[in-house]
Order: C-alpha cells, then sequence, then structure tokens
C-alpha cells in the first residue's frame, strides 16, 4: 500500500497538513487513528474540514470509485476520515468513545480491512 | 403527529390490515402481566431451544448477493446446530446449502477462518484437503483418490449432506428439520406478503458488524426490538431524533411488526451535508413508493422505518431512505453460541455508491448507525448480569414492547410443542 501522503487535487491545498494524521485507505486503520484522538485534534479536523465539505463533496462527485488520482483517493480518505470524526467532535463533547457505549474495538467490521473506494462491499 | 389518519389506504394495503392491532388489541391479546425471565436465565431452556426452534423453525444465513456467481459459496458456523452450514450456488445457478462435512471422515471440506467464510469453487467442485475426495457444488461425490482401495465404496450414497434451502426475496434460508414441517413460504406466511416486494437485491453496498456478546441471545434480540429505548439510550448519537412515534402494531402468526414514525433527525452541520449528497438524489434519496403497501398503509410522510420481528432471531429493518439518509435497510441476526453467548451481526444496506461522494455519505451515515448500535449493545452484558442475579424474575413490558411480549409468547409455544397431549 503505498499512498503518497502529500497531495491533493488542486484548490485543497491548505488541508495537506491533516493527510498524515488521519487520511487512511481502510474503516480499521481509520478506527485506530479516532480512538487514540484528543478532543483537539478532533477540533482541528472539523473546525478546518466543514467549511469545506461543499467543495470536497463537489470534487468527489466528479470521482468515479475507481481509478482516483493519488491526489483524489487522499482527499477520498480525508473525507471519510472527517466523516467518521464529526460526530466525537459535534455530538460527543470530543471524546473518542461514544459516551455511555459498547467497547467500539469490539465490534468487527466485515468491510474493515477492504479500501473504502472499493466498489463492491458486501 | 398523523398528519394522514384519515386518508385513503395504499393500493393493496387493505390485504393487510387484519394484521393490525390497536393498542387495546395488543393488551387483550398479550396481556399487560408481567414476563418470567426463566426462559433467559435458564441454561436448560438454551437446550430446549436448540432442539425446538433452531432445528425446527427457517433461518436466515445468507443472501443472493453475497454468491452472486456459479461457484460462489458462503460457510456460516452455526453452534447453536452444531455443524457448519455450506451454502454454495452451483453451476446451475441454483442455491443450495450443506453440512460442511466431509462423508469420508468428518473434516470441514471448505476450511474456515471465522463464522463466517466467502469464497469460490474452481471448475465448481471443492475438495477435502484431509485425503482430497471431491465434492461437486450441486452435491454429488464426484472423484476418491485410491478409491480401489476401498474395496466397496457406494459413491452415489456419499454425497454432501444437504440441508433444507428456500429463498425469499433474495434471503436465504435453511431448516434443519429432516423433513420441515412447513415451506419457507408458508412459515413466513403474511410476513412473506408484507415485506415482499421491495428491491432489497438491489442495496448491495453492505457495511457489516459483528461481536461475541456475553449474554443470551434473547436479551439482544429484545434490546433491538422496540423502540422505548430510543430517546433515552440513543441520546449521544440520536439526540434530535424528534417526534418519535412507534406504532402501527403488527401480528404476523409468529412474527410480528410496527412502524417508526417521526420528524427525522435534526442533523448536525455534518450530517446535513453529507445527507444533501443522498437525499436530493432520485436512487438515494426516500423511495416511500417502494415501501410495500401493507407498511405505512396510509402514506404518512414522517415514516421512518418498519421494526419487524421475524421469529426466530431475525430482524429486517426497511426504510427505503426515509430515516437513516440513503439507508435502503438493515438487518440484525442474533446466533446463540451457548446459553450466554451470542454473535449479533447487524448490517447497513443502500444502493451502491455511483461515486465517491455518494460513498463518503454512505460511511457518514453507517458510523453514525454503528455508534448508535453501540449505544444498543452497550446494555445487554449488564442486562443478563442482571438477569442471572436472581434480583428480579420477570420483566415489566409496556405497548411499544410488545414484539418482546409476542416473541416470548411464540416461543413458549414452540417449547411446549408436542407436550399438549
Ligand atoms: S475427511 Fe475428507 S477426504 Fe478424508
Ligand atoms: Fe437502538
Amino acid at each position: 500500500m503505498s499512498v503518497q501522503t502529500d497531495t491533493l487535487p488542486a484548490g485543497f491545498e491548505d488541508l495537506v497538513p491533516l493527510l498524515a494524521h488521519w487520511a487512511r485507505q481502510t474503516e480499521n486503520l481509520r478506527s485506530d487513528i479516532r480512538w487514540k484522538a484528543s478532543a483537539e485534534d478532533f477540533k482541528a479536523l472539523y473546525e478546518a474540514v466543514l467549511p469545506r465539505l461543499p467543495d470536497i463533496l463537489g470534487a468527489l462527485e466528479a470521482c468515479p470509485l475507481e481509478g482516483m488520482s493519488a491526489a483524489e483517493e487522499n482527499l477520498f480518505n480525508l473525507a471519510a476520515a472527517f466523516a467518521e470524526a464529526a460526530p466525537h467532535h459535534e455530538l460527543y463533547g470530543g471524546s473518542a468513545d461514544v459516551p455511555f457505549s459498547f467497547a467500539a474495538h469490539r465490534f468487527r467490521p466485515g468491510h474493515g480491512d477492504l479500501p473504502s473506494n472499493a466498489r463492491i462491499l458486501r | 403527529m398523523n398528519d394522514l389518519a384519515g386518508a385513503a389506504l395504499r393500493p393493496g394495503a387493505e390485504a393487510f390490515t387484519h394484521l393490525g392491532r390497536s393498542i387495546e388489541d395488543i393488551r387483550s391479546e398479550l396481556g399487560v402481566g408481567a414476563v418470567s425471565i426463566d426462559t433467559i436465565r435458564d441454561p436448560a431452556v438454551y437446550e430446549l431451544e436448540r432442539e425446538k426452534v433452531f432445528r425446527k423453525t427457517w433461518l436466515k444465513v445468507a443472501t443472493e448477493w453475497e454468491i452472486p456467481e456459479k461457484g460462489d459459496y458462503k460457510v456460516k458456523e452455526m453452534p447453536v446446530v452444531d455443524t457448519s452450514l455450506l451454502i454454495v450456488r452451483g453451476k446451475d445457478g441454483k442455491v443450495r446449502a450443506f453440512h460442511n462435512v466431509c462423508t469420508h471422515r468428518g473434516n470441514k471440506v471448505v476450511p474456515t477462518q471465522d463464522f463466517e467464510t466467502f469464497g469460490k469453487a474452481r471448475a465448481n467442485v471443492l475438495s477435502c484437503r484431509f485425503h482430497g475426495w471431491v465434492f461437486n457444488t450441486d452435491g454429488p461425490l464426484r472423484a476418491v483418490p485410491l478409491e480401489g482401495g476401498f474395496g466397496s465404496l457406494d459413491k452415489a450414497c456419499l454425497g454432501l449432506k444437504e440441508v433444507a434451502c428456500d429463498i425469499w426475496e433474495g434471503f436465504i434460508f435453511v431448516n434443519f428439520a429432516d423433513r420441515p414441517e412447513q415451506t419457507l413460504a408458508e412459515y413466513l406466511g403474511d410476513f412473506g406478503k408484507l415485506f415482499g416486494g421491495f428491491p432489497y437485491s438491489e442495496a448491495t453496498t453492505a457495511f457489516r458488524y459483528s461481536t461475541v456478546l456475553d449474554c443470551n441471545w434473547k436479551v439482544a434480540l429484545y434490546a433491538f426490538s422496540e423502540g422505548y429505548h430510543v430517546p433515552t439510550i440513543h441520546a449521544g448519537s440520536l439526540p434530535g431524533f424528534t417526534g418519535i412515534e412507534h406504532a402501527d402494531f403488527k401480528l404476523v402468526g409468529p412474527h410480528a411488526s410496527s412502524t417508526i414514525y417521526g420528524g427525522g433527525m435534526e442533523a448536525a452541520a455534518s450530517t446535513a451535508q453529507f445527507a444533501s449528497v443522498l437525499h436530493a438524489d432520485a436512487e438515494h434519496g426516500p423511495r416511500p413508493e417502494l415501501v410495500p403497501p401493507g407498511i405505512n398503509p396510509r402514506g404518512r410522510s414522517d415514516f421512518q422505518f418498519e421494526l419487524p420481528n421475524i421469529f426466530p432471531n431475525f430482524l429486517i429493518h426497511l426504510a427505503a431512505g426515509c430515516g437513516y439518509p440513503g439507508m435502503a435497510y438493515f438487518t440484525h441476526q442474533f446466533w446463540p453460541l451457548d446459553h450466554g453467548r451470542t454473535l449479533w451481526e447487524g448490517i447497513n444496506y443502500f444502493r451502491p455508491a455511483r461515486n465517491a461522494a455518494e460513498r463518503v455519505a454512505q460511511i457518514h451515515v453507517n458510523a453514525l448507525h454503528r455508534n448508535a448500535w453501540l449505544e444498543d449493545t452497550g446494555t445487554m452484558e449488564d442486562t443478563f448480569v442482571g438477569i442471572r442475579s436472581g434480583a428480579i424474575d420477570a420483566m415489566h413490558l409496556m405497548d411499544q414492547e410488545f414484539m418482546i411480549r409476542h416473541a416470548a409468547s411464540t416461543l413458549d409455544r414452540y417449547l411446549t410443542k408436542g407436550e399438549e397431549q
């Protein structure tokens, strides 16, 4: 898995510093990062990405799931990390755990090791 | 709330009115008394359940879209019936189920790594790794190495041992009885019609989760069988779930169903943006017209999803994009591993994303729902400790918990079957 962690499509250069920490291809890899994140980590990601989300979603709308460039794939992986992390800032007070819940690491995602842009998730 | 209370029934809905129950009906048919928790607590009851329920009823074990091509197979470990089950699509395109047991000396024909194993039979044969016996994917024993060394061997009788298998709406069911008392269609009865006709097989993008819970399987099942818990246990993940109404109670033989209506979610800022990707789309957006007519019969605009209980251990929550953005439906299953251990499987189904933005939006909705499931599962092991403690002897159930009451009485009926005379 050779992921270039330093490129994003033109216009998204300001988000490049977030890639190294957050952008990962699979749900399992992103969960490992999220479970260790602090309230400050969530806040920084949230405040950087939320205002750009319309543009990000607009750019990704033009991308088929397969055949993305490395830069587009990085944008997708960052967006996926944001998609999963945003509730921790918006709903869970910055907690890495869902409050009053089951231990998240005990849930086993059947698709957890597949790239999240795999065309088929079944 | 009930904006269409006086509205006409949707075409076809009248065929299902006999399933509907008012709260008064529910109370008089099922009673209002406390329900004993002995069947959850007593390990001896679990042994009876294995024999009288799990070996007798139709159990959903796979979907057609999990094994779409000839030779595709799924193996499911099923400790509740002491077997490993092979579900395979033969070269004729037909799906069959077999014990995953080699007829030579009993080894697994397909080795397994987990509770579920997927693969593809090359050249439409499966061969046992122990001594190399080869089986066709439709069952017959095809080849035996050093066959002459057996003296006499009636290969015709040594095919894989078949298990009764049938399909409803793409969901593959099996029945471990030698001669099932009912066909699958008979067993599902009106439920098959009530939920029939939705394009389940088109929502093939599945986010699936499982976990092993230290609780009896019914503790897990019951926790997912009512809407009473939503405002409390889901205060974290579904804070804006406004005006929730659990209504349209239905009794359907051994099965039951009910509807969640509500004002929908007052979404967080990120959710609103992700939802707009899906809600605005003709494919992923709300498709209330696809919901079969016996469900939401008056076409209420605040329909969220239908919440059934398919005896003994299967739930299909049918939403058609009306509840969680873009989600077609989600399913739960509860597989006993032993009396006090349960494999829970939850799957969120979406229509396939056509671009990367749709997939990211699905990832967000899936994450929110997975988090709600974490809140649900968080109660189960504690509940089972409480039940085993001896501190209480019964559950006190309110109207919205009628499916628990119904499932418990259906279970009692199955457990005492054959003891009437
Ligand atoms: S046990 Fe399968 S070939 Fe011997
Ligand atoms: Fe719940």
